[in-house]
């Protein structure tokens, strides 16, 4: 492989981290809730493109259902859920964690534990600048950044994200200007989901679908939240762009588990060092 | 405008009102004052919905709002100012004033020209970052972000607390310049006697979580022991 399809390679794999760091921390800086279940909604958002594509539906139609199921799914566990628990961190975790359970065993119910591989939508190559990539890399790293581009534009400049700033920055200063912020923690948790549904629905064709993939980009995300920092998406891009990028250059020149000890290591360093993030601000106001 | 009855209400581990009975009347400033610990905080608070209440009954405009969820008791036309100010520091001026105006449809968020008639420096500095407001520039700030919202009551937590006098001189005129020219009925929690006694119209004092006594601002110009025997420390 040229250095330039490895490159491109490790871009596509930052992007779809981020995006699901983005839900990841979109829900945590909002509710103060660490979701465990969120590699489980990457993952059920692959297995909906596994699903619509066994049942003859084909690739795309599950690409558009796989979100709006997670969200609706994420909206649902926030109401019967975590809705109880906000203030009680490790109950929150704890509860996720079991749904997390819940959820992988489900699908090896379902569909085994064995790996399952989807048709690839887009089979065809693209030549461009001397080298030959495949047009659907291409595509995902395409809905990616517009994804995060979109979700920057919703928190940073529309009236729905002016609000979502205000709860997390003071949440009964904003109760107490008229924002309902029980709805606005149901919408930001769907909405957080449906972007890890998203992540898993474009990821399903590029990898073997097994019930532990999950778990895959969970970990990575959340590695790449402590080193950006919490508290800015800003700081997402930075931990995704380290994090990511660093997993994916070290697999190529040695092995994915070298890979794996570097980057947990750098990770335990960089947090060492800014327990904020790379981006952190040492408190909100 | 508002009536408290019996309102008890715990904040943390110790009971902090202990039957509250209050009423505040349409159009008029009532003062509500006290030593520190006493419960006046905790009394906004417990109107605002964002303390348990226990026992008893807030109503506004004759609807009770006991047990709403704050944003609700908002709506209902009540707003906040709370001790501190708790301004967006990391917004600037004009995005802290538009948060005050989301509960409205889209095409009704718009800031009142009224506002920024009261508060000129608002719309000066609008695009400047609220945290590096002043403390006096910070009050004007949190409650113009009140006032956006068209409350018929305000509640104010120690507007004068940590800022230099002639702006508190200046923060009491323009309060007092808002409730003659639009009846805005104003519940404050001051300790500043200064400027209790030139906006306020009635006076209430709290004494372990219970309103020890009630007057007219008149009463209190006229005898000054009431204020001796329930500030004094």
């Amino acid at each position: 492989m040229s250095a330039a399809v490895q490159i491109l390679n490790g871009l596509n794999y930052i992007l779809v981290l981020i995006l699901v760091a983005m839900g990841l921390v979109i829900i945590f800086g909002l509710m103060n809730v660490i979701n465990m279940a969120h590699g489980e909604f990457f993952l059920l958002g692959a297995y909906t493109v596994v699903l619509t594509s066994k049942m003859g539906l084909g690739f795309w139609v599950g690409f558009i259902f796989a979100p709006i199921l997670v969200g609706l799914l994420g909206a649902i566990l926030e109401a019967v859920l975590v809705r109880r628990l906000y203030h009680r961190i490790l109950d929150t975790i704890l509860a996720t964690w079991g749904v997390s359970i819940v959820i992988k065993q489900g699908i090896i119910l379902t569909f085994g534990p064995e790996g399952l591989m989807v048709k690839p939508p887009m089979p065809e190559m693209v030549t461009f600048a001397g080298i030959s990539y495949p047009s659907y890399r291409l595509f995902i790293m395409g809905v990616a950044l517009f994804v995060i581009a979109a979700t920057f534009y919703l928190f940073l400049k529309t009236d729905f994200g002016l609000g979502a700033r205000a709860v997390i920055a003071n949440p009964n200063m904003a109760a107490s200007l008229g924002i309902n912020t029980r709805r606005m923690y149901l919408t930001t948790f769907s909405l957080g989901s449906a972007i890890a549904g998203l992540a898993g629905a474009t990821m399903a064709p590029l990898m073997s679908c097994d019930p532990h993939m999950g778990l895959g980009f969970f970990i990575p995300a959340f590695l790449a939240i402590l080193v950006g920092g919490a508290s800015s998406l800003g700081g997402i891009l930075v931990g995704g762009g380290v994090i990511g990028g660093a997993q994916n250059a070290i697999s190529s020149v040695y092995s994915p588990v070298v890979a794996q000890i570097v980057v947990f290591s750098l990770a335990i360093i960089i947090i060492r060092m800014r327990p904020e993030g790379i981006l952190g601000r040492k408190a909100r106001d | 405008m508002l009536r408290v009855q019996g309102l008890e209400a715990s904040y943390g581990e110790s009971l902090a009102l202990q039957g509250v009975d209050l009423s505040v009347e349409i159009g008029e400033i009532k003062a509500l004052m006290g030593r520190n610990g006493m419960g006046k905080s905790t009394l906004l608070k417990a109107i605002m919905g964002l303390v348990k209440i226990r026992r008893g009954e807030v109503a506004v405009e004759g609807r009770s709002v006991t047990g709403m969820p704050t944003f609700q008791i908002a709506l209902e036309g009540v707003g906040y100012v709370p001790q501190g100010r708790e301004i967006f520091a990391s917004f600037s001026v004009l995005e802290n004033l538009r948060v005050g105006l989301l509960r409205f449809p889209r095409a009704e968020r718009v800031i009142p020209k009224e506002i920024y008639d009261y508060f000129p420096l608002l719309k000066e500095r609008e695009n400047q970052r609220a945290g590096s407001f002043s403390g006096g520039q910070q009050q004007m700030l949190a409650i113009a972000r009140a006032l956006v919202g068209r409350p018929k009551l305000l509640l104010l937590d120690e507007p004068s607390e940590g800022i230099q006098p002639s702006i508190v001189e200046e923060i009491a005129e323009i309060l007092k310049k808002i409730n003659q020219e639009t009846g805005l009925t104003i519940l404050v929690v001051e300790q500043n006697i200064n400027m209790i006694s030139d906006i306020a119209d009635s006076c209430a004092f709290m004494e372990k979580g219970r309103i020890a006594y009630a007057c007219a601002m008149e009463e209190i110009m006229r005898d000054e022991s009431i204020i001796t025997r329930y500030m004094s420390v």
